[in-house]
């Protein structure tokens, strides 16, 4: 009986083992010592130009390349653990330029790439994007570019007689004449859609960079701002007023492209790419669907935004002793004959100047004149210090549930905003 | 009434009321929802016919304005001057007071335009050109109609560069948003900055001209309009002209957007979209409107109502209508609804609430008169089972629980209440017969409503008690739930009574038969010695001749008549106990002369029969006490005449008294007969007690007996407060215990010992327990007592005393001793110690045969046994040369010799027997027939004529009672002191002492014993001489 006992949890613990090894991407991968290994989240290295980009470069090189994929939710940290082992860091690590890039040492790990050739190939935007403070680029912006917006249901509108809204009173009324008609009038997935306040925060910051420095400086807060308040305010009003719905914390992800798609939902904050590849409906394709400005009430004069594209960037692991083949690849990417293979048919706006056989989303083409006036870069969460989307996310859930005014909101934004940067090192903190 | 009856009542009335008042709430409120709802559609008539008259108003006044400058229009058409067109311009756009569209006119336009009919516009204000995208416009303007209309100015150019030009901004080609245009038609040949127009207009934003369509009714407190009004087309989309002010201008097909609001409701829509499109000013109708109202939910699941007025505008076919929420327009109505609902609410809930707190409290004053009904009852019914020796149960009969259990099941069974409620079947052990318990399978078949009873006997566990109960068992319904009750009456004392019913029945038959049999008895017992001096007296008749023969036929009759005496006497005996008239006559006794009387009486019976007789005293029975002699020794003697009566010859009776307890007055005294004769059976000894019962076999019935002998016994030891028990077994013989207590008299005190010098006394008996007896019956008197066993060791301890100068005073010898008996003993104590030792013997046995060997051997004198104190004081102080007291002087034969008696007897042949029998002793009678006679008699006498009076008591004229006290009460001479003596059948106690009250000096029994009478008339004569007759 003992031995038996024994046994069975010999047993147990053996194949728990394997089990663990089996669920570790990290563990026991079969890496080419000679291949440039890239890491990045799964779901971005699954994107289909860069998979074809990678197949692309294998064929014209006839070089391997070691892709080490991520779980999203594992990759900063599996990232930053990686980088700090000299023996299994990546040499190109894919990330966007955002605040969690600050845990990475960017300036002792990572090479400066200023002096590409392929700089002058970016469109002014995208290089932007690729800047830090100093103006140094961090690395090659290889990803699909798309304009966050208010994107809306048109032939549900059209169905009711309704126009889009030119500014924030009419975007309130807007919201007012569809509680009427459809179940929710915007789409606001609180569950885990963290992005959605950072559009709204882009233009208090872009528009004047001296806030953005004193937050930095950890000089003012959020609640110092009367954008940031008057955009809590709105959303709090907006739940109020039932212009999400219902459900609004109960919904996420998943539920977009179907609420979407039945015209339960009229419109939502999302970009265009999105249209082309997370959303498919019967009753409301994607051509049904229009833009509008971004209208949460942080603007003034009531006008509304947009925010341009976030940009995944290759960067080189500047230690890595494959650093050569690394760059090698980067100026691969960034030829035009490359990159026009990779982005063929993709929906997205040009990041780079000879970008030519990707396609423009007729939303964003119809409302390019507004998109040019109002569109931002994306700021909040890229030059925020501590900035964390699910930090935000998590205080406005707080207010949806009930559970905090909206200065008691605020205060939570800020508190977790000090509390990351205070981990980062960031200085004033 | 029933208590569920009355509930119901009061919760028909508590509804009733709530009905009712339900009722008359719905009746009001559709009566004030009514009434809202109309004034409601007056309200919004008459605000929105107000708005309709302003914005009407309005549109008058702006196409007055661009007809006003029809002058400034010909200027312009007939010069084409750069500086008039400048005058122009700060005409129209200037805010002077007296400029076309400043303060004066009260208008806020956005733009002036120049229109051609070609779409082309010129703008006023910044020169630039432009055309506007819908065709409308330029339609309108060729049909040479007043324009109102929405369109889009889409900007061709940048405008004409004019420093003058206030309003002149710089926009990117490109940007339009949609205006509201108010337009007049000119005609052809205008032309403005070489501009050629046919029409001029001015623009208004959607968000001012909106403004005027906001009823100041409808505003919130932010300043919000919370109606929404429009001014559409009359068309299926509802193409909108003028959209609301409030949010911006976001819904352009009115018609449209509500065939979505109302996509649940098509109905209402319908009537919405007809009534909009058919809705025509008329000369019967200048105002007509159309009202209805619809409901939608809200996100939150709330109905939420809406008003929708409409009218015609004063231009083409554009309809004002507005979007209202019932709320807003009935907000007064709404407040005042919601006080009175409050109101009626909370008088509804007051009553509600008044009807429940009566309806509660009576449901709780019930429910306490029922819980203190139920507790008065469980309490009473607890008293009662506590006090009361039925049991009560009721149980479960599915799983046999017990639901309730009378507490005195403890008490009467000896069982645990909570052991019992545990397990039921625990009291079937307390059953006596199991088999008369009930099955359960049989309880389980018995019909529901139905009982079933039988009798069982319980017997308590700890105490072994038995009952009998009658256990009922009810198979019932108590509220739907099945249940036995049993109820276990107690019948035990039913069964006792019965049994004693039973038992005494029994002893009635018993008696009745005992009667029967002793009548037969008697019939027989009373002939046969009846027989015997009929017989006798007969054959005396006929040998009257023959001496012999004559004495022996008279001692025959003389034997038969005492037996027959004694017959009568027991039953008369028996009979006067029976009936409760027997009284004991308490006396000072001496307990030793008892003894020696039944001794005397008994020892010879037991001689004759060769039976052995021992009186034994045991402890230190007093010698004299106080009772009734006479009854104390009819007991003895009817137990020792029957122990020697029904013991074979040659057996042995033992008669010993024991002195159980003594206390300063009283003394409790066992006397026990005890025979190994023949026995009693164990049936007999069960009645034995019963008067007329004897026990019936050969033997008993060969000896003469009434059956009343053992019946008087008992009921006179009964009488004397004592008991008596036997015990018995055939042919070994039986023994009878009666005890009874006695009050004591005094002592004798020591010094009478010790004045007679006696300190020292020597007992010799072989029965050591005797010797004991004395030494302990002596040890109050302080005398030393030594004792020895036998003759030798008496001899030997006299010597030895003598010796030692210190003989014995006193030297009590047994008589009959193994060895040397007492005789032997006194005789060799005598040759060694000499005379001066007095020497007793102590015996029961009669010592005439012995007396005169044994003064010889020196035997000073003889004490009977039992050894008693007093009779040894009595004994021994003759001895030491004081005399004793005087015995009785016998009386002598002649005592009646001579005497003189008056005989009162109304009886003939009684007062002849007794003339005769007197006659016999010499003495003369004479006979009066009845006490007065009698008196007459005494007192005609002379002085000691008579020497006593013999007087019947029951006798006609007067009685003897009455006689002697008359005597006594007379002056005679002789009435105090001459004797009296009753001679009467009436031989009770109580008959004698009554005798003694009357003045009598004593009592004779009839039939006349001679020597009974002889005896007394001796005393009686004595006592008279010596003085003392009275």
């Amino acid at each position: 009986m003992k031995k038996s006992l024994v046994l069975l949890t010999l047993l147990v613990v053996i194949v728990a083992a394997v089990a663990l090894v089996a669920c570790n991407p990290n563990d026991g991968e079969n890496l080419d010592p000679n291949a440039v290994t890239i890491m990045g989240k799964e779901t971005d290295l699954n994107k289909p130009y860069m998979t074809e980009i990678f197949e692309h470069y294998t064929t014209v090189t006839g070089k391997k390349l070691n892709i080490i994929k991520v779980e999203d939710n594992k990759f900063e940290d599996a990232a930053v653990a990686r980088m700090a082992d000299p023996a299994k860091a990546p040499d190109i690590l894919l990330h966007f330029n955002n605040a969690d890039l600050s845990r990475f040492n960017v300036a002792e790990n990572f090479e400066y790439l200023t002096d590409a050739e392929w700089v002058s190939d970016l469109t002014d935007s995208a290089a932007t994007y690729c800047r830090d403070a100093a103006g140094n680029i961090l690395g090659l912006p290889f990803w699909e570019s798309s304009v966050s917006g208010c994107y809306y249901n048109k032939k549900l509108f059209d169905e009711y007689g309704l126009v889009a809204a030119t500014n924030q009173n009419e975007f309130r009324n807007l919201l007012n004449q569809l509680k009427e008609v459809v179940d929710v009038p915007l789409l606001w997935p609180a569950e885990d859609c963290t992005w959605m306040p950072q559009f709204a925060l882009d233009p208090i910051f872009a528009d004047d960079p001296t806030l953005l420095d004193k937050l930095n400086a950890n000089q003012i807060k959020y609640a110092d701002i009367p954008a940031v308040k008057r955009m809590i305010n709105w959303i709090h009003t907006a739940d109020n007023s039932n212009w999400f719905g219902n459900a609004a914390l109960n919904t996420g992800w998943d539920d977009m492209a179907g609420q979407l798609a039945s015209g339960k939902a009229a419109m939502v904050f999302i970009w265009d790419t999105w249209f082309y590849t997370d959303f498919s409906g019967v009753t409301y394709t994607k051509d049904d669907f229009a833009l509008m400005p971004i209208f949460m009430n942080t603007l003034s004069d009531g006008s509304g935004t947009y925010e341009g594209g976030n940009l995944n960037m290759m960067m080189v692991n500047k230690n890595s002793t494959k650093k050569k083949d690394a760059l090698a690849f980067l100026n691969f990417c960034a030829q035009p004959e490359n990159y026009n293979v990779a982005f063929k048919g993709i929906a997205t706006v040009s990041v780079f100047k000879q970008e030519v056989s990707n396609v423009q989303s007729h939303m964003v083409t119809d409302m390019q004149a507004s998109i040019n006036a109002l569109e931002r870069p994306s700021t909040a969460s890229i030059k925020i210090i501590g900035y964390s989307a699910d930090d935000v996310m998590a205080a406005i859930n707080k207010l949806l549930r009930g559970e905090c005014s909206v200065d008691e909101c605020i205060a939570q934004m800020d508190s977790a905003r000090i509390a990351r940067a205070k981990a980062l090192g960031a200085a004033g903190f | 009434m029933a208590k569920w009856l009355k509930i119901l009542i009061s919760v028909f009335t508590v509804l009733l009321v709530v009905g009712v008042v339900v009722a008359m709430l719905v009746g009001y409120f559709g009566f004030i929802s009514q009434n809202m709802q109309d004034d409601s559609e007056r309200h919004l008539v008459e605000i929105y016919e107000q708005v309709n008259q302003s914005f009407n108003s309005f549109i008058s006044r702006n196409w007055g304005i661009l007809s006003s400058c029809s002058d400034y229009y010909t200027v312009l058409k007939q010069n084409n001057d750069p500086e008039l067109n400048t005058k122009f311009k700060e005409f129209v756009l200037g805010d002077e007071e007296n400029h076309l569209f400043g303060k004066k006119h009260d208008v806020d336009f956005e733009e002036f335009y120049f229109l051609d009919p070609d779409r082309k516009y010129y703008a006023l204000s910044d020169n630039s050109t432009g055309h506007f995208e819908s065709g409308d416009l330029s339609d309108m303007i060729a049909n040479n109609q007043k324009i109102l209309t929405r369109d889009t100015p889409i900007r061709d150019s940048k405008p004409a560069v004019d420093p003058d030009s206030p309003g002149s901004t710089e926009e990117s080609a490109g940007q339009a948003s949609e205006v509201i245009m108010f337009a007049i038609p000119l005609g052809t040949g205008y032309t403005y900055n070489g501009f050629s127009f046919t029409a001029v207009g001015i623009s208004y934003t959607n968000a001012k001209l909106a403004a005027k369509l906001d009823a100041v009714a409808f505003k919130n407190s932010e300043g919000f309009s919370i109606a929404n009004s429009y001014i559409i087309q009359p068309n299926d989309d509802g193409d909108v002209l003028l959209s609301p002010n409030v949010g911006g201008d976001v819904t352009r097909k009115y018609l449209k957007y509500m065939k979505g609001v109302l996509r649940d409701d098509p109905d209402t829509f319908a009537r919405l979209r007809e009534g909009v499109k058919s809705i025509k000013k008329t000369e019967a109708n200048p105002h007509p409107h159309g009202y209805l109202s619809y409901t939608t939910k809200d996100t939150d699941g709330k109905n939420v109502t809406h008003c929708v007025i409409y009218m015609p505008i004063d231009y083409g076919d554009y309809v004002l209508i507005s979007n209202v929420p019932q709320t807003a327009v009935s907000q007064g109505f709404l407040q005042a609804q919601t006080a009175t609902m409050r109101v009626m609410l909370i008088i509804f809930s007051l009553i509600i609430a008044v009807l429940l707190v009566v309806l509660i409290m009576r449901i709780i004053s019930q429910s306490r008169q029922s819980k203190k009904e139920l507790l008065y009852r469980e309490k009473m019914f607890d008293v009662l089972s506590n006090n009361v020796n039925d049991i009560f149960l009721m149980l479960d009969p599915a799983t046999e629980t017990v639901d309730y259990i009378s507490p005195n099941i403890e008490r009467l069974l000896g069982i645990k209440v909570k052991t019992a409620k545990e397990n039921i079947r625990t009291m079937a052990t307390c059953a006596v017969d199991y088999n008369i318990i009930i099955p359960n399978e049989e309880l389980q078949s018995l019909p529901m409503g139905e009982s079933r009873s039988w009798e069982c006997e319980y017997m308590h566990q700890a105490t072994g008690e038995r009952r009998w109960y009658r256990v009922t068992i009810y198979h019932m319904n108590i509220q739907k739930m099945e249940k036995y009750v049993i109820v276990m009456s107690d019948r035990t004392l039913d069964k006792q009574l019965n049994a004693q019913l039973e038992e005494a029945l029994n002893a009635a038959k018993s008696a009745n038969e005992a009667k029967s049999n002793f009548l037969s008895n008697m019939s027989h017992d009373i002939r046969t010695p009846m027989n015997a001096i009929v017989g006798f007296s007969v054959l005396l008749e006929h040998n009257a001749d023959d001496a012999d023969a004559v004495r022996e036929y008279t001692r025959k009759i003389m034997a038969s008549s005492h037996h027959l005496l004694s017959l009568i006497n027991d039953v008369l005996d028996m009979s006067k106990i029976e009936s409760g008239k027997t009284s004991l006559n308490v006396e000072r006794f001496s307990l030793p002369d008892l003894l020696e009387e039944l001794n005397i009486i008994v020892m010879p019976q037991a001689k004759a029969k060769d039976q052995e007789f021992n009186i034994r005293t045991n402890g230190t029975p007093p010698d004299e006490i106080m009772g009734d002699r006479l009854r104390l020794n009819q007991i003895l003697l009817n137990l020792l005449s029957n122990a020697v009566k029904y013991t074979p010859d040659g057996g042995k009776i033992d008669f010993t008294v024991q002195e159980l307890e003594e206390s300063a007055q009283f003394t409790k005294l066992r006397f026990i007969v005890k025979d190994n004769g023949i026995g009693m059976s164990e049936d007999y000894l069960k009645e034995i007690f019963q008067p007329f019962s004897r026990e019936t076999n050969s033997v008993v019935n060969k000896i003469q007996g009434t059956g009343l002998g053992m019946a008087i016994t008992k009921n006179l030891v009964d009488l004397m407060g004592g008991i008596i028990e036997v015990e018995s077994e055939p042919g070994k013989g039986s023994t009878f215990t009666v005890e009874l207590s006695f009050a004591l008299v005094q002592e004798q005190s020591q010094d009478a010992w010790f004045s007679h010098k006696i300190t020292r006394m020597l007992v010799a008996d072989d029965e050591e327990e005797i010797c004991l007896n004395i030494r302990d019956m002596m040890h109050d008197t302080g005398i030393d007592v030594s004792y020895v066993t036998d003759g030798a060791a008496a001899v030997e301890a006299a010597v030895r005393a003598h010796n030692h100068n210190s003989d014995f005073n006193v030297i009590l010898l047994d008589w009959k001793m193994p060895g040397m008996d007492g005789v032997e003993t006194a005789r060799r104590i005598r040759e060694q110690v000499g005379e001066d030792v007095p020497i007793l013997v102590l015996t029961s046995y009669d010592w005439s045969d012995i007396e005169a060997e044994a003064r010889a051997a020196g035997i000073n004198a003889f004490m009977p046994k039992p050894f008693f104190t007093s009779t040894f004081f009595q004994t021994i102080k003759p001895l030491f040369n004081e005399p004793a007291e005087a015995a009785p002087e016998q009386p002598a034969n002649d005592a009646l010799s001579g005497k003189l008696f008056l005989v009162a007897e109304d009886n003939e042949l009684n007062a002849e027997i007794l003339t005769e029998m007197m006659d016999m002793e010499g003495a003369r009678c004479e006979v009066a027939k009845n006490g007065k006679i009698a008196v007459e008699m005494f007192l005609r006498s002379e002085p000691g004529y008579y020497d006593m009076i013999l007087m019947d008591v029951q006798m006609p004229v007067m009685n003897g009672y009455e006689a002697t006290k008359t005597i006594r009460a007379s002056e005679h001479p002789d009435a105090a002191e001459i004797p009296i003596v009753a001679m009467t059948a009436n031989t009770f106690a109580e008959d004698v002492q009554t005798a003694l009250n009357a003045g009598m000096n004593a009592h004779l029994a009839k039939p006349i014993d001679m020597e009974i009478v002889r005896k007394t008339v001796a005393q009686l004569l004595e006592k008279r001489q010596k003085g003392e007759s009275k």
